[in-house]
């Protein structure tokens, strides 16, 4: 069917109408950050800046607790991301293709905390961490959250749908399930794992109210807390925050748009055949 | 971090609960119970205890015994002096009795009618929208309204305290143009509450948007066209096969918005400490401020409120879920 001229400008118009109100907050961010000091807040209201000024975000990227919180939470997510993976997919696998004794009791115990809001648990869950001396410390951050009953059912669902026969033939050869997860599983989970692990990536560095609670070191500080400190500290630097702001999302934007592909069609990876 | 990686990471959870076409549930049965028949003659107890006992250790560390203790402590009454007393219910019946507590409930409740229904009609509109185009446009489209989903929700909160600025405030400006404002938004008790909704809503209908799209793109194209050659308009076809076909993805995407938007804190959190007189003070945002009195009894009654909430969510999205994937939920 061949699309009229008029319908064709339509259909871009709306789409451009999509995209710039989706990405107008953002943009205005990054916008904002290029404005002085007299133009941020200017009356009457201007758009885009008289003088596009690299002073803000110079200046972020100079100062040290900025550089530090972004370093360590980089780091953070990236650890973060790597015990998840590995915690959730042999958990995934075992529940996948192996029968036990009291499976389904595990099972249950697995998957319920799916259904467990964070509020429930957050201050016991407080209690325990410092109890067990976690308490301003990477580990904190890392461990508690790292077994998440969603991404382990996300990457079971997708190994339920690997077909058998590959399997079947090594275990007749004698490969343990060590070596089939290793050798046939990993090597297919390319795409399920980039999909969760994108969201452990960002689970960690979007994170803020469980940083607030357990890290009071300034040398330990995550991103988030460096921005919403900034913000209740020195709130009237709005060019300085904005490009702060823009910095800090930066990296989790950036991996949209890399893993896009992996991602867009994620939504589908469940209902494959 | 106890509490992210459960509700940031939705895509997985709506991808992998909402989304196996109906069509494909005898299929996968039966690829599971070849899979059964294969493993019921190796029974593999000893790797499998191995490969799913650092999940169980985690979990039971930072989950199940946080939640006993949270059980724990709303049915005793702790003391620095004597030993702990176990007081039943008397912690429940305190928080149902708290006007403060059921003025949350209301604050989240009219959130959640803000948020809710644009979300889903924004959503379903774009789904819709992007299902025609070419795929280049598609894509692009695809990619730009999952961008917000991954901001932050301190990032999206400090963005848009500086947007609803009054003087020089973007928002304001563009109300202008039809003649509006300037509002004060957040210092305005009426305003406050709709004003935070907006950013809950940008942060949201991407996702919503891309899960919804799944569900489009499972529905025959043939559908479509036999609907197009009766003659019937989009609005019949949306109408009549859309929506109709697509009743469980609908339904799953209201229940966990709905619970989504009844747990939000982090926005009015940053962007109005639950101010001006409390209009946005969301019940787990109460809670948590709860949290800051020390005391025994305030840490007992906002644990208390806590799981109040916990049975009343978990078990309607428990019913839910149960609901739309019958046989398909828990048969591991």
């Amino acid at each position: 069917m061949k699309a009229s001229l008029g319908r064709r400008v339509a259909t871009y118009a709306l789409a451009a109408l999509i995209v710039i109100s989706t990405t107008l907050p953002l943009a205005w961010m990054l916008i904002s950050g290029f404005k002085g000091r007299s133009e941020v807040l200017r009356t009457p209201f201007q758009f885009f800046p008289d003088v596009w000024l690299w002073q803000n975000y110079a200046a972020i990227l100079q100062d040290p607790a900025f550089l530090q919180s972004m370093a360590l939470t980089f780091a953070g997510a990236l650890l973060f991301t790597l015990l998840s993976l590995v915690v959730n997919s042999i958990a995934a696998y075992a529940f996948a293709r192996l029968d036990f004794r009291g499976k389904r009791f595990w099972w249950v115990y697995c998957i319920t905390p799916m259904f467990i809001p964070g509020m429930a648990i957050l201050l016991t869950s407080y209690v325990v961490v410092s109890n067990l001396g976690m308490l301003n410390t990477l580990a904190v951050l890392i461990i508690p959250g790292a077994a998440s009953a969603v991404q382990m059912f996300f990457i079971r669902q997708f190994y339920l749908n690997t077909p058998l026969a590959i399997e079947e033939a090594a275990l007749i050869d004698g490969a343990g399930r060590w070596r089939i997860f290793w050798s046939i599983f990993l090597p297919q989970s390319q795409g399920v794992f980039v999909v969760v692990g994108v969201g452990s990536f960002l689970a960690y560095w979007n994170a803020y109210v469980w940083p607030i609670l357990t890290i009071q070191d300034p040398g330990l500080q995550q991103i988030m807390q460096y921005i919403a400190g900034f913000r209740s500290e020195r709130g009237n630097e709005w060019g300085l925050l904005m490009a702060g702001s823009t910095l800090a999302a930066l990296p989790t934007i950036l991996l949209v748009l890399i893993f896009q592909r992996y991602i867009v069609n994620g939504v589908r990876l469940a209902g494959m055949k | 971090m106890t509490m992210s990686p459960q509700s940031t990471n939705r895509l997985a959870t709506a991808a992998s609960v909402a989304l196996e076409p109906e069509g494909t549930a005898p299929a996968s049965k039966r690829r599971r119970r070849v899979a059964g028949r294969l493993s019921t003659h190796v029974m593999d107890n000893r790797t499998a205890y191995v490969m799913i006992a650092p999940m169980v250790v985690l979990l039971g560390m930072f989950v199940w015994w946080p939640l006993l203790y949270s059980f724990y402590l709303s049915t005793f009454e702790i003391s620095f002096y004597e030993e702990p007393v176990f007081v039943g219910l008397q912690f429940y019946g305190y928080v149902l009795e708290d006007p403060d507590f059921w003025h949350s409930i209301g604050i989240g409740a009219t959130y959640v009618l803000y948020t809710v229904p644009a979300i889903m009609i924004i959503a379903f509109l774009v789904a819709s929208f992007i299902r025609t185009v070419g795929r280049k446009v598609a894509g692009l489209l695809k990619t730009t309204v999952y961008v917000p989903t991954v901001v932050s929700a301190v990032i999206t909160s400090v963005v848009f305290v500086f947007m609803y600025r009054a003087d020089g405030g973007l928002i304001n400006w563009l109300i202008g143009f039809v003649g509006l404002g300037p509002f004060a938004f957040l210092s305005d008790p009426e305003l406050a509450l709709p004003a935070i909704s907006v950013p809950g809503i940008w942060l949201a209908f991407g996702i919503t948007t891309l899960i919804m799209l799944a569900g489009m793109y499972d529905i025959p194209q043939s559908y479509y066209e036999a609907a197009q050659l009766e003659g019937a308009n989009f609005f019949q076809r949306t109408w009549f096969i859309t929506i109709p076909l697509m009743k469980n993805v609908l339904l799953y995407l209201v229940v966990t918005a709905t619970i989504a938007g009844m747990q939000q804190f982090e926005l009015p959190l940053i962007m109005t400490q639950g101010g001006p007189t409390n209009s946005t003070m969301t019940p787990n945002l109460f809670i948590f401020n709860q949290f800051k009195d020390p005391t025994p009894y305030a840490t007992s009654f906002s644990l208390t409120a806590a799981l109040i909430l916990f049975f009343v969510l978990g078990g309607i999205s428990m019913l839910i879920f149960r609901l739309i994937r019958s046989d398909k939920a828990i048969d591991a």
